[in-house]
């Protein structure tokens, strides 16, 4: 039988967005338009990871010109090891599924 | 109109996200950063939307958990405000209640500052929410019952200390409530568990063997005495066998976790029968068995009780006074606990090295966690 994933299949696209760039740090909105994801599902999913440890928040350090300061993440050493399990773990089955987490061109950007 | 939206809602979420805790403000904060991002029209409506949602399922537990509470110490005091004048028992209530109610209001705000909020875990908070209601229904069977057994003021004399003695204990135990399930203490799953079923078991067994509380003379007491010495005992020596085994990070040793184990069960018992007993006492007060020897005519400090008052005097001295054995160990519940589960603790200590020279017992994983490291 197989075993199921301890992430969601939303936690899991945006394990994956953050993935495919683990050094870049990125802004909520860009991951919602490369998961697919609303608000409303993408940040209680970003919540979860900062509090269990697996992602790392902060503000852009300085102001930009004609935008307010952004909020960004991204994965921390045990989150990246963590999505890289998770990810391989589930990819047959995401595979298979594709439908549900793969509205997300950046994945296939790496 | 779809601009005018957005602002209505961007206002909305800005003002919500403020009720927030501050570790959540800083996430509501990026939202709306992020909404400025996003095309004006139904895209930036269902950001905010969305995050408007998400403040609505932080805030709507709090929520109902705070009106939950303020309707249930407006039942209790309904329940216990009204009273005759001449009634002894009477003041003590109306100021021994709000008191109470009071501190449950504002101990989870001091215990949050120096322990964390509560563990992020279905356990913990359910602790919590049946903790607090146990103790709401034994202030309200206690005073009931007080109140009952206080009718013929003038013959009865309430002891503030004694009073002052209870409150403080009952302090104690919210008190315990909250810091045993909160994020700097760490209690183990399986030791609330323990603790809980252990106590659970406990005060079951004691109450079904005198629902309407035990005299002190009675002969079946030796049992209770005996439950008291075994069960901290026991309950010790276990949570520090099973803690010792479990892999996952924590911060408190076998031995602490034990004897803190032994604590919670004894406490959660000696609580739980007193919440129980109280509440049957008031709502049954004519099925408490009189005392006996029947209270003399003359009371000690020379007061005389006329013939025809004497039987409900009896009467009252009886139901006030059959919740005592509950209310003693009540006091000495935690004392036993934590003597005892120390006890308990060590004695698995001793016999996890002796099992560990001779080569048997639990076959440790090889694991960095704090637990098997410190053993």
């Amino acid at each position: 039988m197989a075993r199921r994933s301890r992430f969601s299949t939303q936690t899991l696209s945006v394990l994956a967005a953050l993935q495919a760039e683990p050094a870049a740090w990125q802004h909520g909105y860009l991951i919602a338009k490369e998961t697919g994801l609303q608000s409303g599902t993408l940040y209680p999913v970003l919540i979860r990871l900062s509090e269990r440890g697996l992602l790392e928040a902060r503000w852009e350090d300085e102001q930009p010109a004609g935008r307010p300061r952004r909020h960004l993440y991204r994965l921390t050493p045990d989150g990246l090891a963590q999505a890289t399990a998770a990810l391989t773990e589930a990819a047959p089955r995401r595979q298979r599924a594709p439908a549900a987490a793969t509205r997300r061109p950046a994945v296939e950007k790496t | 109109m779809t601009a005018l939206l957005a602002r209505v809602l961007a206002g909305l979420l800005g003002r919500c996200g403020g009720l927030l805790g501050p570790g959540r403000r800083d996430w509501v904060q990026a939202m709306l950063t992020e909404a400025n991002e996003i095309p004006d029209g139904s895209a930036r409506l269902a950001w905010l939307g969305g995050g408007l949602w998400l403040v609505v399922r932080e805030l709507l537990p709090r929520t109902i958990r705070v009106l939950a509470f303020i309707a249930a110490a407006a039942g209790v005091l309904w329940i216990v405000w009204p009273g005759s004048p001449s009634d002894s028992a009477v003041p003590v209530n109306r100021l021994e209640v709000p008191v109470i109610l009071l501190l449950l209001a504002g101990l989870p705000v001091v215990v949050r500052r120096s322990f964390g909020p509560v563990r992020d875990n279905w356990l913990p908070r359910a602790v919590r929410v049946v903790g607090y209601a146990i103790v709401l229904a034994l202030i309200a069977g206690k005073s009931v019952m007080a109140r009952d057994g206080s009718k013929l003021g003038a013959y009865f004399h309430q002891s503030w200390a004694l009073e002052t003695v209870v409150l403080l204990a009952i302090t104690g135990y919210i008190a315990a409530i909250l810091i045993l399930t909160s994020q700097r203490v760490r209690l183990t799953r399986s030791s609330l568990q323990i603790g809980i079923g252990v106590g659970a078991v406990w005060a079951g067994v004691l109450y079904a063997s005198a629902p309407l509380g035990e005299d002190l003379e009675a002969p079946s007491i030796k049992w209770w005495f005996l439950a008291a010495l075994a069960l901290p005992l026991a309950t010790g020596f276990i949570a520090a066998r099973v803690s010792s085994r479990d892999t996952q990070p924590m911060g408190l040793a076998p031995t602490r976790q034990g004897c803190l184990t032994a604590v919670w069960a004894a406490g959660s018992a000696a609580m739980l029968l007193a919440a129980l007993t109280s509440v049957t006492i008031a709502l049954f007060p004519h099925s408490v068995p009189l005392q006996t020897p029947a209270p003399p005519a003359i009371l000690q400090n020379g007061t005389v009780i006329p013939p025809n008052l004497r039987h409900e005097y009896w009467v009252e001295l009886s139901v006030g006074q059959a919740d005592l054995t509950a209310y003693l160990v009540l006091l000495l519940a935690p004392l036993f606990g934590s003597g005892l589960g120390a006890l308990g603790a060590g004695l698995a200590r001793r016999s996890r090295r002796s099992d560990e020279r001779d080569g048997g017992g639990p076959q440790r994983q090889p694991s960095p966690a704090p637990s098997s490291a410190r053993s």
